[in-house]
């Protein structure tokens, strides 16, 4: 057998020249790079509403006249909404307003400790709800469109099943419903399915109070530690020299560290009722003692999910054509990871496009 | 050429890279505009000296640019920390493969010593776990800091505690008493503070987060444990295909093969390590008793604070709570105000409806005319 490695002294020494040499130039570029050359969430917007630290924007129509019924996105409280609106090439905001969709934004800002009292209902029948009625008055409609994202398409998901006079088309991206499939990582780390140990919620909400962003993110990372923490800044060292695709990493990295605490008794309610209870599919969710019915969410629906999403498995979104009464249901599938639905060129030339088209057809 | 002698040539020429490396490393630094001064380095101070360098040179940056530029040079690091085991690796293994022995006892030999190096820490902080006596001595140090000015008071206990103890935390209670008389002695006194019914209150509270802290601590040598096997079985599995590269009759032509060779190895076998029943337990156990110690921790901080006349994290979140709660009744009244408007609006509207106007009103030429 033959020795593995053909690896000469001098070609060793070459590579690692090389390494060290593209490491420091690129640490001479990030250097000199500042606040402003990192702007993120580009569009032009207004602030519209505002309650407490939660404020509602419109973006600024890019058409003269756009489409009459507004689309108002609903992030998920994990991360920042600007993940939509993040440079502009890589802007799913500014290509639906290209398309002449009226956009609206939730940003449900950076609770404090004071907020660790805030709970779903605050969340899904104060805020949201308060949002909604905004936008539909602004707009003069009795129902508006909906596009959640993430946990913000499952609060969306509550949210239509609660209200469905307010709603007129609803867009799930990403949205966890199925919350027991076999193949999440979270979900087993959290502990999720029968006879499986199981994370004391209870504890570590009496214990931190707030969830600790960091905390939220050290879980993420650790889900694919090599990859995140190794491969990609590898990986990086190759585009040090190129400014734009070395400034488009630096947006992400924002983004990625940028997770704000999550309210104690929000978190508690959606981990042990959604999580580790699974009860949105089985119909025992109460939001504010109002019970959830994914029956009753008989608008049209549009599910839209990532093949190769590591957080929410494909089978947790695909699950929710069992549970919706929607006799019009579609679901669109992308060859990307979770956060790629939002950041891929090719993505974004597509599905912008079926959103637009699917939200015009069904006035 | 023979296995040790190929071996030995790298391991050689690995070195000599790395020492050019972090010397370049330094005259660039030592470039860079906000750059201080920075000795010559001995040679084990590289690294630290790279990442205070690399402080000094991203001082001005934003801080998403400093946390990228120290994940870099983090990544490095590691990259080269891992290049440098795998050569030492195949240094070692060289000459037992050419004296005949077979490459899986070789890695498996190799293996082992690292597994052995891995498991050194926590094995020992382990058998620490299992002795009483220097885990009372290890909660109490930390518990020193906290009361820093009592803590001359805690000096003068002989570090015997565990001989004197009776195995039910007597021990606990005795320091507690020497604090507590140290505070009557003083603050006590001149407060006429009803000490005795703090001392009970303090002792039942040390006594439980020294349970907390004890099965805090396993959790966390027991999780440090199953990621030093993790390191080990990665490494293991990685001889086993740079072996099975050879075997084919492929080669490891360059640094960047061999780095995504490891990565994708080392992912693979902690994803799936991740996902085992073992790992599950083990993670769940660690967060669950850290967080149960942090509770137990806050309670008996609040102990302190209370006799230093401070206000606690529990009374701030009570008035947190009271002031949410009185923030959600106002937004309902608000609420019910604006219903109970519009409701009046609409009622006037109907009970009130609009009358034909009977005033004059102007003819085409500008004249007024009645209606009857």
């Amino acid at each position: 057998m033959a020795f593995p490695f053909h690896l000469s002294p001098e070609e060793t020494l070459r590579d690692l020249t090389e390494l060290n040499r593209k490491v420091a130039s690129g640490i001479d570029n990030l250097s000199r790079l500042r606040e402003e050359d990192l702007q993120v969430g580009v569009s032009p917007k207004e602030e519209v509403y505002r309650e407490d630290n939660v404020v509602l924007y419109r973006y600024t129509p890019m058409v003269d006249r756009p489409f009459p019924i507004p689309v108002l996105i609903v992030y998920a409280l994990v991360n920042r909404p600007y993940m939509v609106d993040l440079q502009e090439d890589r802007s799913m905001v500014r290509n639906l307003l290209k398309l002449g969709i009226d956009v609206y934004l939730i940003d449900w800002g950076y609770p404090t400790r004071g907020d660790c009292w805030l709970t779903l209902d605050d969340y899904i029948n104060g805020y949201l709800n308060n949002c909604v009625d905004a936008v539909r008055g602004r707009a003069g409609l009795d129902r508006i469109n909906l596009l959640g994202i993430c946990q913000g398409g499952t609060f969306s998901l509550c949210y239509t099943a609660l209200y469905p006079e307010k709603v007129k088309n609803l867009i799930t991206m990403v949205a966890p419903v199925d919350f027991h499939v076999k193949d999440g990582l979270l979900n087993l780390w959290v502990g999720c399915g029968p006879g499986r140990p199981s994370m004391d919620v209870d504890t570590m909400v009496n214990a931190l109070g707030n969830i600790p962003g960091e905390f939220m993110n050290f879980g993420f990372l650790l889900m694919k530690p090599f990859e995140l923490g190794i491969r990609k800044y590898l990986d990086l060292i190759d585009l040090l020299d190129n400014d734009k695709k070395l400034l488009n990493f630096l947006r992400m990295e924002k983004w990625i560290f940028d997770s704000p605490d999550q309210a104690g008794e929000a978190y508690r309610q959606f981990m042990k009722d959604f999580y580790q209870g699974n009860k949105l599919i089985k119909g025992e969710v109460k939001i504010g003692g109002k019970p959830v019915d994914l029956r009753e969410v008989r608008v049209p629906v549009l599910n839209v999910y990532a093949e190769q999403d590591h957080l929410v498995p494909p089978a947790s979104s695909i699950a929710l054509v069992r549970y919706v009464g929607s006799a019009d249901y579609t679901v669109k599938a992308f060859p990307v990871g979770h956060i790629g639905m939002y950041v891929s060129g090719k993505v974004q030339q597509d599905l912008p496009p079926t959103i637009a088209n699917w939200l015009k057809e069904r006035a | 050429m023979r296995w040790s002698e190929q071996a030995e040539d790298l391991a050689k020429a690995w070195a000599e890279a790395q020492k050019k490396m972090w010397e370049s490393w330094f005259d660039l630094i030592r470039a860079a505009p906000a750059s201080s001064p920075l000795p010559t380095p001995a040679a084990d101070q590289w690294r630290e000296l790279a990442l205070q360098g690399l402080k000094n040179w991203t001082a001005e940056s934003e801080q998403v640019v400093k946390d990228v530029a120290e994940r870099l040079v983090t990544t490095q690091d590691v990259v080269m920390r891992f290049l440098d085991l795998s050569i030492s690796a195949w240094k070692a293994m060289g000459p037992q493969i050419e004296a005949g022995e077979d490459w899986q006892t070789s890695a498996k030999k190799y293996a082992d010593q690292l597994r052995e190096r891995l498991l050194q820490f926590p094995k020992s902080a382990a058998q620490a776990a299992q002795d009483t006596d220097e885990l009372r001595r290890l909660y109490l140090e930390e518990w020193q800091k906290l009361v820093q000015p009592w803590a001359e008071s805690l000096r003068r206990v002989p570090w015997q505690i565990g001989q004197a103890a009776t195995g039910d935390g007597s021990a606990v209670v005795k320091l507690t008493n020497l604090y507590w008389d140290a505070y009557e002695r003083t603050f006590g006194r001149l407060l006429e503070s009803p000490s005795l019914g703090h001392t009970r209150e303090l002792t039942q509270d040390l006594l439980k987060g020294f349970d907390a802290w004890v099965d805090s601590r396993r959790a966390i040598l027991d999780y440090q444990t199953g990621l030093a096997e993790a390191w080990a079985q990665a490494f293991e599995e990685f001889i086993r295909k740079l072996v099975s590269l050879a075997e084919k009759g492929d080669t490891i032509q360059s640094l960047g093969q061999m780095l995504t060779l490891w990565i994708d190895v080392v992912e693979g076998v902690f994803t799936t390590r991740f996902r085992s029943d073992e790992y599950l337990e083990k993670q769940s156990r660690l967060v669950n008793t850290v967080m149960a110690y942090r509770l137990i921790e806050r309670d008996i901080v609040e102990s302190f604070l209370k006799t230093s006349h401070l206000p606690s994290r529990s009374e701030l979140d009570d008035a947190y709570r009271r002031i949410y709660e009185l923030r959600r009744e106002v937004k309902e009244l608000k609420k019910s105000i604006r219903d109970l408007k519009a409701e009046l609006a609409d009622r006037s509207k109907q009970e009130s409806p609009a009358v034909p106007f009977n005033g004059p009103t102007p003819d085409d030429h500008g004249q007024e005319q009645t209606q009857n």
